[in-house]
């Protein structure tokens, strides 16, 4: 039933970024069947939860999930508590622990607050595969202000080779922005008259995904968290010019499209105007 | 889920289609919903009801010119038992759409009423100067209401490009209401572009404009050409509105969610982070770790 995932996959590439958690669900009870698969490819934004043993805050996806429970990256610990959660083995898990700190800063260093996790697990063919997840929300204290919120998901997959490691790299980001508009205008063409109100909000929301494959030097384990930290910084740098010069600006672009500001009536007078000046100074 | 509530989901997809792409959400919902006859009386409705809210464009059987299905466009005459009909005033006619095609058919002349029609068909012809003016591809209509001195203004403006992936759809709804003096207006921006992602704008606007006595009264070409030049003053004023948002939001907000480069104006020094990591791990556990990433690293912090 491919034909059906394609479907899944290509309603969701139409239908508003602003309401995907509730499409995704409303998919998921049409058809329960397809419920991990759906969950697999569509990405959702990210939610936050606090570690109980240290009271920092994680993200979290599929990725950290065993059952009904979420492991924190900070305290390794599932929450509600498991028994025999599926946890990484402790070469690994060292590995995650220095990867959620240097993430961490990365965070600061971008984000300038909001909250990251990264999770790691091995791979049936000797590798390691991981997830680095960011998500930075504004709220507003007043209502005028903007608000908006961005949540990244940078899955990896690590293949060691001697000395040197292939790392194929998938990176989702999700944003939105709301932006309300109130308050009170001149009225009239020549801004006499009496004033009007007006009110309304504008939002922008999108998501999209893009993907890469490089190979980097390994020296030792470490390594691995410097090489996909700058695939992933190099990423993030990329997609986030590329929502707001190319996706962005063509929003605003139609909007011109679909309404001049100037009146094409005068401008279309100008160019038969200037038709005839070029016919003139050719005679 | 029970065939009402697999039909309630499909239809509130169906609402959410973004301009132009109806035909591509309702395949995809075809092909979810997988029961083409559950699907086939069971969705008419919410198509109805996009129709109607979307302001969608139909070309009047035997005229020359497009007309907008509304709300404000359904035949007052529009029977519970009989056809829905709908209403062009430019060509005082009446005629049947179908949903699902976007046709009209059966064409029927209408009696206009003699007090509204001298001032409706003046903001018509006002209307449609003002779409030509600022609009490449807009359709405007205008209706007489039922109680006196009432008027719909309301004018739509499309664009699709599914070769490049974007598609646009500007609508603005205008009552005026000469008893009260005002004019109340709402304007809805819906833009698409999925190139290699899915990125939505989507814009609520309402307004309310006064109109001054002297307009009221005046004579009606006179009064719909300075109506029509209040809601012209209107709608470029809240584009440019709209302009300084979009350089709020992608020099201000846009900032505040992610900066483009650290404050340092240089990317992350990976190995100095990790560096430092490991330094600190190295001076609390005494030499423990003997690798050459943190030989290396610890050198490094000594510079």
């Amino acid at each position: 039933m491919g034909d059906l995932v394609d479907s899944m996959l290509d309603l969701m590439r139409r239908l508003p970024p602003t309401r995907t958690e509730q499409n995704v669900n409303a998919l998921i009870s049409i058809c329960p069947d397809y419920a991990d698969e759906l969950l697999g490819s569509v990405d959702q934004p990210l939610q936050v939860r606090t570690d109980r043993a240290t009271g920092r805050e994680y993200l979290i996806c599929d990725y950290n999930r065993d059952g009904d429970s979420y492991r924190s990256p900070w305290s390794n610990e599932y929450d509600p508590p498991l028994e025999d959660g599926t946890i990484p083995t402790p070469k690994l898990r060292k590995i995650e622990v220095s990867a959620n700190e240097a993430f961490d800063t990365y965070r600061e260093m971008y984000f300038e607050g909001g909250v990251s996790s990264c999770y790691l697990w091995e791979l049936d063919d000797g590798g390691f595969a991981g997830v680095v997840l960011m998500k930075k929300t504004l709220s507003p204290s007043v209502p005028s202000e903007p608000a908006g919120s961005w949540d990244s998901i940078h899955v990896f997959e690590v293949a060691e080779r001697g000395r040197s490691a292939h790392y194929k790299l998938t990176s989702t980001v999700m944003l939105n922005l709301v932006n309300r508009l109130s308050g009170e205008m001149e009225a009239g063409p020549d801004g006499k008259g009496e004033g009007w109100k007006h009110n309304g909000d504008v939002t922008l929301s999108g998501s999209m995904t893009r993907q890469t494959e490089q190979d980097w030097p390994v020296h030792d384990q470490q390594s691995h968290i410097c090489n996909t930290g700058r695939m992933i910084e190099e990423m993030e740098i990329k997609m986030r010019n590329l929502l707001q010069e190319v996706y962005f600006g063509k929003t605003r672009d139609v909007v011109y499209d679909l309404r001049s500001v100037d009146d094409l009536e005068k401008a279309r007078r100008q160019k038969e105007l200037q038709k005839e000046l070029v016919g003139f100074i050719k005679r | 889920m029970d065939s009402k509530e697999r039909i309630e989901t499909a239809a509130a997809f169906l609402l959410q289609a973004p301009p132009g792409e109806i035909n591509d959400v309702l395949n995809d919902v075809r092909t979810i919903i997988s029961d083409d006859e559950l699907l086939q009386d069971g969705v008419y409705p919410a198509l109805r009801d996009y129709n109607l809210a979307q302001f969608i464009v139909v070309e009047v059987p035997g005229v020359q010119h497009q007309a907008i299905i509304s709300e404000a466009a359904r035949a007052p005459e529009s029977t519970e038992d009989g056809p829905e009909r709908f209403v062009d005033p430019r060509s005082k006619s009446t005629y049947q759409f179908d949903h699902l095609t976007l046709e009209a058919s059966d064409p029927q002349p209408v009696e206009v009423d003699s007090d509204s029609e001298p001032l409706r068909a003046a903001l018509e012809s006002s209307a449609l100067k003002y779409i030509h003016a600022h609009f490449q591809e807009g359709v405007a209509s205008v209706f007489s209401s039922t109680k006196a001195n009432q008027y719909t203004i309301q004018i739509v403006s499309n664009k699709y490009n599914p070769t490049n992936y974007w598609s646009g759809r500007w609508r603005s709804e205008y009552l005026v209401n000469l008893s009260d003096n005002k004019i109340e207006g709402k304007i809805l921006i819906n833009v698409h572009y999925y190139e290699q992602g899915n990125v939505q704008l989507a814009t609520t606007h309402t307004l309310n404009l006064k109109v001054p006595t002297a307009v009221v009264t005046a004579a009606p070409p006179a009064s719909a050409s300075k109506i029509l030049a209040l809601i012209e003053d209107a709608e470029g004023k809240y584009q440019s509105t709209l302009q300084g948002t979009y350089t709020t939001m992608s020099e201000k907000t846009y900032k505040n969610l992610r900066r483009a480069l650290p404050l340092t104006r240089q990317k992350m020094d990976w190995d100095k982070v990790l560096g430092y990591r490991l330094g600190a791990e190295l001076n609390s556990s005494k030499g423990m770790f003997s690798n050459s990433a943190a030989t290396a690293a610890a050198a490094e912090d000594d510079e």
